[in-house]
């Protein structure tokens, strides 16, 4: 009764912070509310690749192309058939999620089944080739508006949807890794010759992985096609893939956790940096001395030197005053050099801020911000002194 | 059965053989690039996915040297030599050199003893880090192009495969008689007329014809033209041909005669071994990189002062890069005589999608043909198939 009792009040509770959500947003601005969205799919898109990355250790960098189809089949199906349905939006667009769903599952089916006989490296490249084909042949269909993009004729702005989906997305694969379903994955992931060898049907277990993936970034697609009301190639662009790989990758490749919680601060901080305008040019020359100087020696100190906590809490923060002291050294130095006088604005920012992170991270902490680990109930008790389930049952 | 007779009704078969040279030149690029990519792979078994980014440096170090020599937009030098076309050649090499060698020291060395995805992460980590920010510190809007004043050979080489049809010539001939004749009567005309403010009737008529006469003789040497097969080749591609023969030439003496190649070759086919018989395996690397790395600038350079009017920006090296990787898996990765047949397959893969007609497509074409590839034949066309084992 009590498993019964917690689903229930888990079900409730998600859909209550997901019109909760709604609800705070329905009074900002509409860039506030598009932040809301669009932090909503990319916890969706990262969790969903984490499933394929992390979970199942398939390392794919396309994952733009399933957005995109998804997108594409929302965009394709509403000027075609909203208007006969004469459907109430919200019907319409879960429709349209189960539909792009379906259709990026295919996509997703169609790259796995041949690609994933192919391990790692070409894997990657495999699945990032998909990803500009799809965008290359969506550029060329006149049917699918060719280089200008697609119209989208009703233009639904639902937060709670996007919120849902995430949250679906994120039960989905947290159950997935909870029950036997889930251990073949991680079995795959582990050592796939093993696996095998102890009966799992490795390709299947692949595949699954992949279509699930693919599925619900799908659905995520859907979303922002009604959202924007307009889809276009360029919003499927390789950098999307990469956004949504830096986010797997900080998060901890496998944590789901860490995939929500890095895909949340990877969208806000880019968004944020949007904000700060004319950053002088010497600043960010000097900064990338400084955080080169400080990723080699902290990567110095943990490898020569071992001690207590406290010991090594003192050494960073050693490191991370040097790193400063280089940087406003570095920073008057630069600033006398003509070419760096300029100043520039934080959105150009954005990509560099992720190319820095993925190489910083696999320089010093290349299981990511969380490892494998996850956030469960048990282990805020235990921060709070209490015993976890397992204690107290024991 | 329609797709096909469709298909190759839209060909031009006369175009056929210049599309084919061109190709090639293409491919010779795609095979400089792509012998980095392998010589990497085959030692340290890793797909340098920054390799295109260097080779985007090389362009902008031969930018930057060509406006070294004077050829900016406000010096506006005019004289060029070989020279400096050299010292282009030189500098890109050198620098792209040691930009690979310090990736390979900073980024990939830290990375060797974790598992291969996590050096494969840094990778895309440094290419995204040098495609966007060189954005900052790279002239790169508008995009920079190095002035064509810099190439020196101007002149086109006309092969002549096939002349013209002698019965066509022969037609125009006569027409071109035609021309001069009634062109002479109708100017004849004019300078009686020379008074009168109108044309008349007569006038008229002469003019008429002799527009006719011309407009019959053009089309009738433009279908002589057409009959005939003649390859175009610009100065500036032959000697890019040559110079990668001779760069290829370079490289097959350093891999197969000296002892650097020897221990390249063996820390390629067994790192470990290698390393136990007293071969210094960081010294190998950073010998790799910087060959492959020098290999790529040079492409980049010819690529960019060669070919007029190529713009320069941070995402120059991406699609050249990823082509040049697939040219690497085609002819089999690891492999440097497959490295450079993949070049050139992949060059010719290229002009004939656009000569067919589906020049939309010509990037996606890579990626098709590296499907195709690693379905049907994963180890290439020139590599082994190995097996996996525990």
């Amino acid at each position: 009764m009590k498993f019964w009792g917690v689903r229930l009040a888990s079900i409730l509770g998600a859909v209550a912070f997901c019109f909760l959500l709604e609800g705070v947003a329905q009074g900002q601005s509409s860039f506030v509310q598009r932040l809301f969205v669009l932090a909503g799919l990319y916890v969706t898109l990262a969790v969903s690749l984490n499933l394929i990355n992390g979970i199942t250790g398939q390392f794919s960098i396309g994952h733009a192309a399933f957005y995109q189809v998804g997108a594409y089949t929302a965009g394709f199906c509403a000027s075609r058939f909203f208007a006969q349905l004469n459907l109430p939006p919200a019907a319409w667009l879960l429709l349209m999620m189960v539909t792009s769903a379906i259709t990026a599952g295919l996509a997703g089916l169609l790259v796995g089944l041949p690609s994933l006989r192919l391990k790692g490296d070409y894997l990657a490249i495999v699945t990032l080739g998909f990803g500009e084909i799809i965008r290359i042949f969506a550029q060329n269909q006149e049917a699918l508006g060719g280089a200008y993009g697609l119209t989208v004729a009703p233009k639904i702005q639902y937060v709670w949807a996007a919120w849902l989906l995430a949250i679906l997305c994120i039960a989905v694969c947290r159950n997935l890794l909870r029950t036997a379903h889930g251990l073949p994955f991680l079995a795959v992931r582990e050592d796939e010759i093993a696996s095998s060898a102890m009966g799992v049907n490795v390709t299947q277990t692949k595949v699954v992985a992949f279509v699930l993936g693919s599925m619900f970034a799908g659905a995520a697609g859907a979303i922002l096609a009604h959202f924007e009301s307009f889809v276009s190639p360029p919003m499927f662009t390789m950098d999307v893939s990469f956004t949504i790989v830096t986010m797997v990758v900080l998060g901890g490749t496998g944590s789901i956790t860490g995939s929500v919680l890095a895909a949340i601060l990877l969208f806000y901080l880019p968004e944020k940096m949007r904000d700060f305008t004319n950053i002088p040019l010497a600043g960010v020359a000097a900064a990338f001395v400084a955080i080169s100087a400080a990723v080699f020696a902290i990567r110095w100190v943990m490898q020569n030197f071992h001690g207590s906590a406290k010991d090594r809490a003192i050494r960073y923060l050693g490191i991370v005053v040097g790193a400063l002291v280089i940087w406003f050294i570095s920073k008057a130095i630069l600033g006398n050099v003509p070419s760096l006088k300029e100043n520039i604005d934080g959105s150009k920012l954005r990509m560099v801020v992720f190319s820095v992170t993925l190489v910083v991270l696999m320089l010093l902490r290349p299981q990511g911000m969380l490892g494998h680990h996850e956030f469960s109930w048990d282990w805020v008790r235990s921060k709070f002194g209490k015993p976890t389930v397992k204690e107290a049952t024991a | 059965m329609t797709v096909l007779p469709d298909l190759l009704a839209g060909l031009e078969f006369s175009t056929l053989p210049q599309q084919l040279v061109n190709g090639i030149l293409l491919g010779a690029i795609y095979a400089l690039i792509a012998l980095g990519y392998t010589m990497v792979y085959g030692v340290l078994k890793l797909i340098n996915f920054a390799h295109g980014e260097v080779f985007m440096l090389g362009a902008y170090t031969a930018l930057f040297t060509s406006w070294s020599f004077g050829f900016t937009q406000a010096g506006n030098r005019q004289d060029s030599s070989p020279g400096i076309l050299i010292a282009m050649l030189i500098v890109s090499m050198t620098v792209c050199g040691f930009v690979g060698v310090l990736i390979e020291r900073f980024a990939y060395r830290p990375m060797r003893s974790q598992p291969r995805i996590a050096s494969l992460i840094t990778a895309i980590g440094i290419s995204l880090l040098l495609q966007y920010g060189g954005q900052l510190f790279l002239p790169s809007s508008p995009p920079p192009s190095i002035s064509d004043k810099v190439n020196p050979f101007k002149g086109n080489i006309e092969i002549p495969l096939k002349p013209a049809d002698s019965a066509l010539l022969a037609q125009a001939e006569q027409l071109k008689a035609k021309v001069t004749s009634t062109k002479a009567s109708y100017d004849e005309q004019l300078k009686s007329e020379k008074d009168s403010f109108n044309l008349s009737p007569v006038g008229k008529e002469l003019r008429t014809a002799s527009q006719d006469a011309e407009r019959d003789y053009r089309n009738a040497i433009d279908k002589a033209n057409k009959d005939a097969l003649v390859i175009t080749l610009p100065q500036g591609q032959v000697i890019m041909l040559v110079t990668t023969v001779v760069l290829m030439i370079i490289l097959t003496w350093l891999v197969m005669k000296t002892t650097a190649g020897r221990a390249m070759r063996a820390a390629s086919l067994d790192f470990d071994a290698a390393s136990l018989m007293g071969i210094n395996v960081n010294t190998v690397i950073a010998f790799t990189f910087f060959i492959g790395s020098a290999l790529a600038g040079a492409g980049a350079m010819m690529n960019a002062s060669f070919l007029g009017g190529t713009k320069i920006d941070t995402f120059f090296g991406m699609l050249p890069g990823v082509k040049a990787f697939v040219a690497a898996v085609l002819g089999g990765i690891g492999n440097i005589p497959g490295a450079v047949l993949g070049g050139i397959l992949m060059g010719l893969a290229e002009t004939m999608v656009i000569w067919a007609g589906y020049g939309n497509y010509k990037d996606a074409i890579a990626f098709i043909v590296l499907i195709v590839v690693l379905l049907v034949k994963p180890g290439g066309l020139l590599g082994s198939n190995k097996v996996e084992k525990v």
